[in-house]
């Protein structure tokens, strides 16, 4: 066989695993979409591999109108910045501290904060629900915000450790030296220096925020309260069996916002996962 | 620096707030856990102290739990298969193609953008048997009889489907990390090693691979934290059934307390997860260690 041959031979094989690779992690998620848009009819009479009929948006409509979706996002907005804004500050402050200040226990303190990432979550959920219970903050924004922040803490001071290490001493010190107080520095000099790492640590604790269901399942009960997430598995509890084409549409409503939210910051999530895992 | 940022009243005010939440939510929580597994409580009304009793009963005659954490193992397992080698094999092969290779990397890491309860959906509709779903009806064109094959409901299969779904999940994390290792390996390496006549296959078996091996080992340790205390697909997907066959200590854990009220029983499987969590956290972190100073 030739060279050349050989090679033509290899770039095809390539674009094939390609493709297989692609089919394997995105073909559910395709698959989801267009049967979004399948009527009654088209899962009875088509495979279900078929694509659908035509194209129909009914289904979206009947979710919209048969379930509080409305109230589902609204609450896991305010729940995703509830948990974001403080998330960020703090551990940013605590890991950009751990990592730039040198003082005694400096490496216990940081040992300290990274042993939670080997506990389990759930562990906590007995004693947060009775706590929650009796204090009657059960189904509020804080009772499911606060154990997130909590939980997120240890991945989150982690990244920022990592990152913090990169910042350059001669600015802030020159900083100093102009008369700016250390909390000055931070959030004047430090914090503007570090929109990539921010972008990066809010974009993942945003997805995970987002898709949380546990932390939601277990401290909310009232329709009012519940998240995108619990929604849809309340929405599938209700129609998954009988309406398939609703379920379909549920799912899609409620992954289209990490989707888009994802494909716009890839950027961030994908450069923090590397900086967190392989400096780390 | 070090003098004005170094003073006691600067270092806490950047470290307390982290510290107290921190604190607060998860430490505390745990050893409140650990002080519940000493009562019989259901939630309501009052604690009955039963000292180490719970925990008798849980290490002697308790075999549902032993099963979960067998299970767990197996779980584990499957996911340290499916997320390191797949997530390997995935990020050698970023890195042979030239072209689309960030928008293929964005693609392949579509699944861990997901929710489980929304990926649980999906593959409970891709794998089911009435109507036939995609995967049994692209099966059935191989064997017929593969079109009634029952994947969640089968007590044999659904602990292995139940991971390789998390498995699924999550591999694209693990894509992404072990690429940005490969990629750093130095280009020296892989130049000697072709001035010595490796093939291609050759230059990943016994340079790059040897490498990264610290990532690797990171990443075992990773997927193993992750796998151990791994809840919302077992707990969607399978409900932890059929029977038991599905159950993760941690399921279990959360329906003892809060499907069947055993507040303390639960706390106690609860601390026996904590245990088996640190003390194979504190294992691997060990060896990982070792494997630095080599």
């Amino acid at each position: 066989m030739s060279r050349s041959t050989k090679k033509h031979i290899f770039a095809a094989l390539k674009i094939i695993v390609a493709g297989v690779l692609l089919i394997f992690q995105v073909y559910p998620i395709f698959y989801v979409i267009m049967s979004s848009m399948k009527t009654t009819e088209d899962f009875r009479k088509l495979a279900s591999y078929a694509l659908p009929g035509s194209v129909n948006f009914s289904n979206y409509i009947k979710v919209f109108t048969t379930s509080p979706m409305v109230t589902y996002f609204k609450n896991s907005i305010i729940i995703t910045v509830g948990v974001l804004i403080p998330l960020l500050l703090i551990s940013f402050m605590a890991g950009f501290a751990l990592s730039k200040i040198q003082f005694k226990g400096n490496k216990k303190v940081l040992s300290y904060f990274l042993l939670g990432l080997m506990l389990p979550f759930q562990v906590a959920l007995i004693p947060l629900f009775t706590i929650f219970n009796k204090l009657n903050l059960l189904n509020t924004y804080p009772a499911v915000i606060l154990p997130q922040i909590a939980f997120s803490l240890s991945y989150s001071i982690q990244l920022f450790y990592s990152f913090s290490k990169f910042l350059p001493d001669e600015i802030m010190e020159a900083a100093i030296i102009d008369g700016c107080t250390p909390f000055k520095t931070f959030f004047k000099i430090v914090f503007p220096m570090s929109t990539n790492s921010l972008l990066t640590v809010a974009t993942m604790q945003g997805v995970f925020t987002w898709n949380d269901f546990i932390n939601a399942y277990t401290f909310t009960r009232s329709t009012n309260m519940k998240t995108v997430t619990l929604g849809l598995n309340d929405f599938v509890g209700f129609m998954g069996t009988t309406d398939w084409g609703a379920t379909f549409a549920a799912i899609t409503v409620t992954v289209l916002p990490t989707f888009l939210f994802y494909f716009f910051t890839n950027k961030y999530m994908l450069g923090g996962l590397t900086a967190g895992a392989v400096k780390g | 620096m070090q003098n004005s940022f170094g003073r006691k009243k600067v270092i806490l005010m950047f470290l307390l707030p982290a510290f107290i939440i921190y604190t607060l939510f998860v430490v505390v929580s745990v050893i409140w856990a650990g002080y519940y597994s000493l009562f019989d409580w259901s939630g309501v009304g009052d604690k009955t102290f039963l000292g180490i009793r719970n925990y008798v009963h849980l290490f002697t005659k308790d075999t549902i739990f032993w099963s979960t954490a067998a299970h767990t193992l197996v779980y584990t397992i499957i996911c340290i298969l499916i997320q390191v080698f797949g997530g390997l094999v995935f990020a050698i092969f970023l890195t042979r193609i030239t072209r689309f290779r960030a928008g293929l990397q964005t693609l392949y890491y579509v699944p861990v953008v997901i929710s489980s309860v929304a990926i649980c959906q999906i593959f409970t509709k891709l794998l089911s048997v009435t109507p036939i779903g995609v995967i049994n009806a692209v099966l059935s064109i191989f064997n017929p009889d593969l079109a009634f094959m029952e994947w969640i409901s089968n007590d044999a299969l659904s602990l292995p489907v139940a991971a390789f779904v998390e498995g699924y999940k999550y591999l694209g994390l693990y894509m992404v990390i072990f690429y940005a290792a490969l990629i750093g390996v130095p280009k020296e390496l892989e130049e000697a090693a072709i001035v010595d006549g490796a093939n291609v296959v050759q230059q990943y078996l016994h340079v790059k691979i040897p490498y990264i091996r610290p990532v690797i080992v990171a990443n075992c340790v990773l997927v193993l934290n992750g796998s151990l205390r791994s809840f919302d697909i077992s707990y969607l997907l399978t409900k932890g059934g059929p029977g038991n066959s599905s159950e993760l200590m941690s399921t279990y854990m959360y329906k003892q307390a809060f499907t069947s009220m055993k507040y303390g029983y639960g706390s106690a499987v609860a601390m026996a997860i904590v245990a088996i969590c640190l003390i194979v956290g504190l294992v691997f972190r060990k060896i990982t260690e070792r494997g630095d100073e080599e």
